[in-house]
């Protein structure tokens, strides 16, 4: 009999729960509430009488002591809590009972099992387990159903991973309270291993659309050609086989998947400009414009030690020490439980650098949110409005990114309507090593023949399994909703710090995570380091009985790493893995066979050449057609000058990706680790955002990594080669403002892209946005080379769409903008001398580098005015890096007082946040902004918003003019003004005459207001 | 011989790392110990005279910050830890051990009660994790061994579980037995009378940190260890810049952070 424990807070003490649930259904839905209590229940799904061992039972013939120690010992504070077996009878007028679905991840069940069998010294079994839930006790006067079933719906629990209840006062019953609720998944199904008829290519199409296996109808011949020979069909009838398993085809699947295996990337693109007539062919993307770069930097950078292979690229931070980087998105399933999907992101992206060469500390995170507008109120209705959305990653990534206990140092987040039809969640991990493991290099790892196979960390269950069974399941209560994942940053923690001990050891020879794919890509990927292997499908430690071995082979339950280790190492790697209380196991062994072999109880699962994914495959092939941005429509608008800059440069600090979101930097540590050099959020209020990140991951070293990343697709709506080359442009210049290297950086390209496949109904753009990948890649090449940027790690995600239900009932295809992400990543050799972005006293002077050009295309102020316009920003990197070089041989001198980079919203804006971050004021002389002779500026509105790449602001203490103009010689560099100890931005027009005379501070008040009252 | 310093490790603890460097940085050698090595006996704490409980998410906080590192503490070791403390030794506890060490009664053992919980570190007032750098005052007449001869600190905060909170007659006694050692404070470092942000969760009388009546145990919410090295504080870019302008030398000497580990190796050695 299960036991159902609910625990409140004392009447006494605010429940800051319930205030936040009052305040969004008021603040979202207009529904007035007096008040919410949080209940939070546990239910104990144990055998009583073990749960009591020796102790007397009470009247219902369960042991009181045991049950008493477990409520008051573990599930309540004396001080702060009151906690009942029986329903809490808290007075309310509805009730809304939230729980899990079952399969979903319970991590608070998890502890609460560790607690009490380390409490009662007792043990659960595998069917007994605790489950957690909440129900909220609700007053207000003039409440009605619909609105607690919109509360319960749109606020509290998303039903594709939780069910609700919703209670009025008469239904409830006090003593029966929500009943006993076990969500546990009960399978009655028989492991089975079918095989697969391939007896011709429709039929393998079919069952690829009734397994929901996703083969490209291009690769069908292939496969069936690889198990009709006749060599092949010998070799596999001594084992057993003949036609495919289905485990074997959906390995194939998840390796020619274009998440695994790049397809669209190294795809053959025939691109066309259609105002020429130009064609040409570019064979392979990824070869051609991030290999061969990376490839030929990495040549004349002795820095770059490991690129393109692993799961994060490594660089050298000093002489004992190499730092990794990866970037990854984790949009669709954010997209459908925001919360789930990001802690996801967010955790999983951390097994890369853990899984990097002998493995890697994580020592930063950052994040990137791209979301429908936050107070959307037209007509479309996504499944998660932006705001629910919004709020539900940024609460993931704070749980997942705070309890691994790796500082989340920086980020972003943009709003644009094309997130509507699918949102980006961007995560960046960044780990450290020592570059040597046992005397040998740590970037270096190789599974031998004879090293045992190791899976270690979480079970595994139907998470993340794609829905081939949805449609021949019957649903019940106990049908895992298992597609969609909760991450667990606390188990893999206990992971992390595990396998650096085991690493330190020399305990690892192979080592990668558990991603995409499960078992079926990790044991590929380290199989074919060795050459082969054996793998005994029966010893995966499952969550639950009745799953198929093709299930085991590809779920993608979280937290697991994927090992190689001696078999002399075993006990000494065990003995360890219980002393971090991580579950190790030994699914079977490398081998040098060439070949993938699974069997199960001795039963054949699958038997092919490792090699097979990598052969004879069809490449992918797109049409790409560009026409120019003029030959489109597209044209600079007439207008005549503003005549109240003071209103417009109000508004536009106000503008949703403008203004400050410091409500999500203050929920993410961003100092755990004590490394912390420059944070998110600086100046003198400590609320500004800072250009980047700095960090000090060796505490004992002076030496740092600066990290930032850009997001700028909005030039994309004229040309994603200008997006490319200025979002890569801004990051450089973020960490080049803090006192990076520029000669140091390294770079990790984030793809996010709408579909490029051309269909006349369905995506009749698709040339278009094919072109504007090709356009992206190539402006990506020539941006790295020509900056000395090699790119350490990058991924793509190719299908930023979504149809969103309208007003009338229609279906809306909502794609992105073509969005890139770039993080960069800079070595810092001495963190002292690192710079913050705010005015740091009177009399200091303001220089301006860089040329400001009649760019307004695509910026924000033509965005605020309705426009798109023609001229977007472009760059000039050999022009840009002989001045990011002097400018960092200044900062080296000790002459910048503050550097702050020109991003979006241009001059204007960007001035506004390096005086109000000083809590100073400033004269500045629009007439002395750098220009090219041949491009003067002539209109106050394009110097102050234009969003020309290259420039820096800097101000410059009084005694060190003179040398800071020397070291910024030759270079376009002017003095523009002078900061001044009054609340004042000051600033004289083109032609002298006064264009803004208005208070910093009310700048600054304007620039925090639209999320200032959340938190 | 160096001061020896036991930091906690394991089940989702995270400033092993940094606090142990603290510790080394103040003179102690720190050797960074896994739960379960005390339990199976690999380790005996009694080799030690600082036993730090430290800052994380031990079993991901789910049942109550620190509550489940207290019972397992409690259950397996619970007798050796008293008999620590009995010998004379120091326990700090930073954030999340402040939170266990308050779950286990080791703090704030009114009336030298070693066991009974009697304080709570429960939900901050603002309803969310924060991350931020306040001001502390500390308490001169308190005993307590690890804020001796420190006052107006600077420390980050990063917790969602921090609000000090107990009865009327407990926070009195508290109060009366100095034990409160650091409060939250103003820009001016005076009390905030519980002024968000600057006391940051709500914290009754703005207390940040406590100690027993003995001042041997001290547990705080912000980090100390977190303010190890001078480029941790918020404002050192803006103070560098003023250095420079006022031709003042920088101050090379430990860091307010440091201080506090100092305290506990200067404790063993006078």
């Amino acid at each position: 009999m299960a036991q159902r424990l609910e625990i409140t807070l004392n009447p006494d003490l605010p429940d800051a729960e319930g205030l936040g649930i009052k305040r969004k259904a008021f603040d979202y839905f207009s529904i007035e509430i007096d008040s919410i209590r949080t209940i939070s229940i546990v239910t104990i799904d144990k055998e009583i009488d073990q749960l009591c061992a020796d102790d007397a039972g009470d009247e219902q013939g369960l042991d009181k002591v045991g049950l008493i120690r477990v409520r008051t010992e573990i599930f309540t504070n004396p001080v702060t809590q009151i906690s009942s077996y029986s329903p809490l009878d808290i007075d309310c007028d509805w009730i809304i009972w939230v729980g899990l679905r079952p399969g979903v991840r319970d991590n608070p069940g998890s502890t609460a099992v560790e607690a009490i069998e380390d409490l009662l010294s007792i043990k659960f079994a595998r069917d007994e387990d605790v489950y957690t839930s909440k129900r909220y006790c609700i007053t207000g006067a003039n409440i009605t159903r619909e609105q607690m079933e919109k509360i319960a719906a749109e606020l509290l629990s998303n039903d594709i991973i939780e069910q609700s209840q919703v209670y009025s006062r008469e239904e409830w019953d006090p003593e029966v309270g929500i009943g006993i609720i076990i969500p546990k998944v009960m399978l009655d199904h028989t492991p089975t291993i079918t095989n697969v008829s391939i007896d011709s290519d429709e039929t393998l199409m079919n069952i690829s659309f009734e397994r929901n296996l996703a083969l490209n109808p291009n690769d069908v011949p292939t496969i069936r050609n690889y198990f009709l020979k006749e060599e092949i069909k010998a070799e596999r009838a001594q084992y057993g086989l003949s036609d495919p398993t289905d485990l074997e085809l959906e390995y194939i699947s998840q390796g020619r998947s274009d998440h695994c295996n790049h397809n669209t990337f190294q795809g053959l693109f025939k691109y066309t400009d259609l105002a020429t007539g130009e064609t040409e062919e570019i064979d392979n993307l990824f070869n051609t414009c991030i290999k061969e770069p990376t490839l030929k930097l990495q040549k004349e950078k002795d820095w770059v030690i490991s690129v393109l292979w692993d799961n994060a690229g490594a660089g050298r931070f000093d002489d004992d020490h190499f730092y990794v980087i990866t970037g990854e998105t984790h949009n669709s399933p954010s997209n459908m439980e925001a919360y789930g999907g990001s802690i996801t992101g967010i955790v999983g992206v951390y097994r890369d650098p853990m899984g990097t060469g002998k493995g890697a500390k994580l020592v930063m995170g950052g994040y990137g949110f791209c979301v429908g507008h936050r107070n959307y109120d037209d007509d479309l209705t996504p499944k998660l409005h932006p705001r629910r959305l919004l709020d539900g990653v940024i609460e993931g990534v704070r749980d997942g990114g705070n309890k691994s206990g790796i500082p989340t140092t920086f980020g972003q987040v943009s709003f644009d309507t094309g997130y509507m039809g699918k949102c980006l969640v961007f995560v960046t991990a960044i780990g450290i090593m020592p570059s040597t493991v046992d005397g040998a290099p740590s970037d270096q790892k190789k599974a031998s023949p004879g090293d045992l196979l190791i899976m270690c960390g979480g079970r595994i269950g139907k998470d993340g399994i794609h829905g081939v069974t949805a449609s021949s399941e019957v649903f019940s209560e106990h049908t895992p909703a298992g597609h969609v994942q909760i991450g667990d940053p606390y188990t893999q923690k206990k992971i992390q710090d595990f396998l650096i001990q085991v690493r330190d050891e020399g305990l690892i020879t192979f080592i990668t995570d558990n991603g995409g794919g499960g078992l079926s890509s990790s044991i590929g990927e380290s199989a074919r380091s060795s050459g082969g292997c054996k793998v005994f499908l029966e010893k995966a430690p499952l969550k639950y009985d009745g799953l198929d071995q093709w299930e085991i082979w590809i779920s993608e339950s979280q937290e697991r790493m994927t090992l190689a280790i001696k078999p002399e190492n075993l006990d000494r790697f065990m003995e360890l893995s219980k002393k971090h209380a991580v579950e190790s196991t030994v699914l079977g062994e490398y081998t040098d066979s060439g070949m993938l072999h699974i069997t199960y109880d001795g039963k054949p699962c699958a038997y092919v050449d490792l090699d097979f994914l990598e052969s004879g495959f069809p490449q992918w092939e797109f049409d790409a057609q560009w026409q120019p941005p003029h030959l489109r429509g597209l044209y600079e608008p007439s207008t005549k000058e503003p005549t109240d800059y003071n209103k417009l440069l109000t508004d536009m600090l106000g503008r949703p990706n403008i203004c400050s979101k410091e409500w999500v930097t203050r929920q993410y540590d961003h100092e755990v680790q004590g490394t912390s050099v420059i944070k998110p959020l600086v100046g003198e209020d400590r609320d500004v955002n800072s250009d980047a990140a700095v960090i000090r991951p060796v505490l004992s070293s002076n030496r740092g990594l600066a990290f930032s990343q850009s997001l700028l697709p909005w030039y994309s709506a004229i040309d994603a080669g200008n997006m490319t080359e200025c979002t890569i442009d801004e990051a450089l210049r973020r960490v080049i403002a803090v006192g990076a290297d520029p000669d140091h950086v390294g770079g990790v390209d984030n793809f996010c892209w709408p579909n490029i496949e051309f269909d006349e109904t369905t995506n009749p753009d698709g040339k278009h946005k094919a072109a504007q990948l090709v356009r992206s890649c190539k402006a990506l090449r020539d941006m790295c080379l020509a900056c000395g940027i090699p790119l350490l790690s990058g991924k793509d995600s190719m299908y930023v769409d979504g149809y969103l239900p309208g007003k009338y009932g229609e279906m809306q295809k909502v794609s992105a903008l073509e969005t890139m992400q770039f993080s960069a990543l800079a070595r810092v050799e001495d963190i002292e001398k690192c710079i913050s972005m705010d005015f740091k006293s009177h009399g200091d002077f303001i220089y301006l580098i860089g040329n400001t050009k009649d760019e307004l295309g695509a910026s924000e102020y033509y965005q605020m005015l309705g426009h798109i316009g023609l001229n977007v920003p472009t760059v000039t990197p050999d022009a840009f890096m002989k001045s990011y070089r002097k400018l960092y041989a200044a900062i080296c001198k000790g002459l910048a007082a503050s550097v702050h980079g020109v991003y979006r919203g241009g001059l204007g804006v960007h001035l506004a946040l390096a005086a109000a971050a000083g809590n100073l004021g400033m004269n500045v002389y629009l007439e002395k902004i750098p220009f090219e002779s041949s491009e003067k500026i002539t209109r106050n509105d394009t110097a102050l918003f234009s969003e020309s790449s290259g420039r820096f602001i800097v101000t410059v203490q009084p005694e060190d003019v003179e040398e800071f103009e020397k070291t910024l010689s030759d270079i376009p560099c002017t003095c523009i003004g002078q900061v001044i100890d009054d609340d004042t931005m000051l600033i004289k027009g083109i032609d002298g005459t006064e264009v803004i005379n208005t208070p910093v501070s009310g700048l600054k008040k304007a620039w925090k207001k639209p999320f200032e009252d959340l938190i | 011989m160096a001061v020896k310093s036991l930091v906690l490790t394991g089940y989702g603890l995270n400033c092993d790392n940094e606090t142990a460097h603290a510790f080394e940085l103040a003179g102690a050698q720190a050797d960074i110990v896994h739960i379960n090595s005390l339990i199976d006996g690999e380790v005996d704490i009694l080799q030690y005279q600082v036993m730090s409980f430290i800052g994380g998410f031990c079993w991901g906080d789910d049942h109550g910050a620190g509550v489940v590192q207290a019972v397992r503490m409690k259950t397996n070791l619970g007798d050796k830890i008293l008999e620590f403390i009995e010998k004379g030794n120091l326990v700090l506890g930073i954030c999340n051990g402040f939170q266990a060490l308050v779950n286990l009664g080791l703090l704030p053992a009114i009336d030298n009660d070693y066991t009974a919980r009697t304080v709570a570190l429960t939900y901050n007032d603002c309803g969310n994790f924060r991350d931020d750098w306040v001001k502390l005052t500390v308490n001169p007449d308190s005993p307590c061994v690890f804020t001796k001869g420190l006052q107006n600190l600077e420390y980050p905060i990063r917790h969602g579980e921090g609000k000090f909170y107990a009865d009327d007659a407990t926070i009195e006694k508290l109060i009366a037995n100095n034990q409160v050692a650091l409060r939250y404070a103003n820009n001016d470092f005076e009390p905030t009378e519980s002024e968000f942000p600057a006391n940051p969760n709500g914290s009754l009388y703005d207390i940040a940190g406590i100690c027993d009546p003995s001042g041997r145990i001290f547990g705080l919410m912000p980090h100390p260890e977190a303010f190890n090295h001078p480029t941790n504080h918020p404002a050192w870019t803006r103070n560098k810049a003023k250095n420079k302008k006022q031709g003042t030398p920088t101050d090379n000497g430990p860091t307010p952070g440091i201080l506090l580990f100092k305290n506990c190796v200067d404790y063993f050695v006078s």
